[in-house]
């Protein structure tokens, strides 16, 4: 197998190479979002436009598409580097882990650097045309010499290296606020570690081996398998997992309301599933991202992005269901503490109120638990407002808990997806559910 | 290819009537080739002798000095065999002729990378020869001229394909000019390139491609 070595990292100063060459066109990832700002003529117009929208706008639109490790970079940056002009923090926010396209030849150029062998002769067929974009890459379909449909991910050559260089030159850029104990050194490791995560494909592909493995008893999501013969660090070769993406879904075959409905439980139960049991999620909400089946069943693709949640993370989203905050102040204060860090407790008014909207929001999304009504209408844009909300505060307050926040984009990324969907949903059945059954994935484990 | 039939073959061993002796010496003149590139491969240009050369493709070191002068000559041939061959895969591929240029600019260096990788080591002393004002391989040598001369008219015609389909403006005798500039400066960029699987040489090729396409295609240098 093809597997390319790991590069070294961690040398000093090699972010500083970036201009040695003369190759920032290259050598930096940002350079290519920058490029793209010439390159693609329709969206200068949007761009411009963009620029003069409120920022709240702004946060709110790009949040709604944005990825994993982006995301913290971008939100970071806007906690962290508030000097920083609106419009340049706008821009930064924008980024995706997007890669330029790759036409046929050099799509297949990439695959046989990577894996030794051309993909023609890898494969009974191999489509040269991409279907889908993908983080980093593109997607493109073949037939394996078996005759299995397969779906053959192409990483974008030296994206990896491009993107070292920018984060070196951002740790080098950021030195003076290191410095002064503004930004932590943990925020950028932690930032650099998930961003070179999601370039590794063979990553990709352990955490499709985890979600497959643990979602093998729900039987309406389907996870594809990988091919990890036709793999490398560069290349991800998965069965084929059919499906329209959720918005194609949604316009084209025009589902009925009870459709909607029944797609919209099975998304909260499939994200509950992941936060209780599996402990892990698949944080990439992008609606690209579902296939869905004319029977209603869910294809999940792009594992790029999995955050695997710690132990007290799990004690918040208990203390949630619990509903801790009816047995008193230090539970209140246990709380916000396992939320935003002991550093809040410090800003006891701030805690306070944080919390309280936390805890309104919750009764919003789970009146069924609090004695109100049972089904929640996400047509109404009033939970993704609310949701806004509280992002913001939390970025105003400069109190975010890296997983936390992580956890709280995917969040919003569900909620988007059930207003797309004007899903109504029985969330608190779906709660009841789990709780009446806590253990029953668990204990069905090898 | 029906275009092929317009333009003149550039292996002799295709012209109207060569003679037997031509021909005979034409695939002599190969098999020394693929020898010294053989020994090149494995040994380095440099530490190859020509009695190597010569012991390897089974003649006198003597009848190879018929055929070569130098090592130099020698080189020579390699980039005619080279620029003749990528020309020739060039129409052969259909599929591609009808690609963007982009595409069909990035293929032609590529391929080339592809062809001349298995040589690294000779390439890179031929490089460095090149720069010699007195080496018969410098670019503004005389024997090179030829040479240059059959490569330029052939990224002219794949130029001309694009102006024809208003792809790109007319550029006139300037785009052969700067694209073997760039084609060259890929190669010394490639040379040099430690990533694994040299993927560098790769985004810059697309990436530069790109630009250079987009610049062309608005007609200015202006952003």
């Amino acid at each position: 197998m093809g597997m390319v070595k790991e590069r070294p990292t961690g040398r000093v100063g090699r972010g500083l190479r970036i201009g040695k060459l003369g190759l920032a066109l290259t050598g930096s990832y940002l350079g290519y979002q920058f490029q793209n700002l010439f390159l693609n003529e329709q969206e200068r117009p949007a761009r411009r436009k963009s620029f003069n929208q409120k920022a709240a706008r702004q946060v709110r639109a790009e949040l709604e598409s944005l990825k994993g490790p982006v995301m913290k970079l971008g939100q970071i940056l806007s906690t962290q580097f508030h000097f920083m002009p609106e419009e340049a923090l706008s821009e930064l926010a924008n980024l995706q882990m997007r890669a330029p396209g790759m036409h046929p030849t050099l799509a297949r150029a990439q695959f046989k650097a990577s894996f030794g062998k051309s993909p023609d002769e890898v494969f009974r067929t191999f489509t040269e045309e991409p279907f889908a974009a993908a983080s980093l890459g593109q997607v493109h379909r073949a037939v394996t010499k078996t005759g299995e449909p397969v779906a053959v991910k192409i990483q974008y050559p030296a994206i990896r290296k491009a993107i070292e260089d920018d984060l070196k030159l951002l740790r080098s850029a950021a030195l003076p606020v290191r410095l002064t104990g503004h930004a932590q050194e943990s925020v950028f490791a932690e930032i650099e570690q998930g961003m070179l995560l999601e370039t590794d494909y063979a990553n990709e592909g352990r955490n499709i081996d985890f979600f497959r493995k643990q979602l093998k008893t729900i039987d309406y999501v389907r996870v594809p398998s990988v091919h990890w013969d036709l793999s490398t660090d560069r290349i991800l070769t998965m069965s084929f997992v059919s499906g329209e993406p959720l918005l194609d879904f949604v316009t084209n075959a025009r589902p009925s309301q009870a459709m909607r409905n029944r797609i919209g439980a099975v998304l909260v139960e499939l994200f509950h599933l992941q936060i209780h049991h599996l402990r892990a999620l698949h944080a990439d909400p992008h609606p690209g991202n579902y296939l869905l089946n004319a029977d209603g069943t869910i294809g999940l693709v792009d594992f790029g992005c999995v955050k695997k949640f710690s132990p007290g993370f799990i004690e918040i989203m208990r203390a949630f269901e619990d509903r801790v905050w009816l047995q008193g102040e230090e539970h209140c204060d246990r709380m916000a503490r396992l939320i935003w860090g002991p550093a809040i407790l410090k800003k006891a008014r701030v805690a306070r109120e944080l919390l309280k909207r936390a805890i309104h929001f919750y009764g919003m999304l789970f009146p069924g638990l609090t004695g109100g009504g049972r089904v929640v209408d996400f047509g109404d844009p009033k939970i993704l407002k609310a949701m806004f909300r509280i992002f913001n505060d939390n970025l105003r307050n400069k109190t975010v808990n890296p997983e936390f926040a992580f956890y709280a984009r995917a969040e919003m990324g569900l909620y988007n997806l059930l207003h797309l969907l004007r899903a109504k949903v029985d969330t608190s059945a779906i709660l009841e559910k789990f709780d009446a059954n806590p253990k029953s994935l668990q204990e069905s484990r090898p | 290819m029906k275009t092929r039939q317009k333009r003149k073959d550039p292996r002799p061993a295709k012209a109207p009537g060569p003679g037997k002796r031509a021909q005979n010496k034409e695939r002599t003149k190969k098999e020394i080739l693929r020898a010294a590139l053989d020994l090149f491969s494995k040994k380095g240009f440099f530490r190859t002798t020509t009695k190597q050369i010569s012991d390897r493709a089974g003649i006198a070191e003597g009848t190879l000095f018929n055929y070569f002068k130098t090592k130099e000559d020698l080189a020579l041939y390699f980039f005619e065999q080279e620029v003749a061959g990528l020309i020739e895969w060039y129409r052969s591929q259909a599929k591609l002729q009808k690609s963007s240029l982009t595409e069909k600019l990035f293929a032609i260096i590529h391929r080339h990378l592809e062809r001349i990788s298995p040589y690294e080591d000779f390439i890179g002393a031929v490089y460095l020869r090149a720069l010699q004002p007195v080496s018969r391989l410098n670019p503004l040598s005389l024997e090179t001229q030829e040479l240059n001369l059959r490569y330029l008219r052939f990224i002219q015609e794949v130029l001309r394909e694009a102006v024809e389909d208003e792809e790109i403006p007319k550029l006139g005798d300037f785009g052969p000019y700067a694209f073997g500039l760039f084609h060259l400066a890929t190669i010394s960029y490639w040379l040099q390139d430690v990533s694994p699987a040299k993927e560098n040489t790769l985004a810059l090729l697309d990436r530069s491609l790109k630009v250079g396409n987009s610049i062309l295609r608005r007609g200015t240098w202006e952003w």
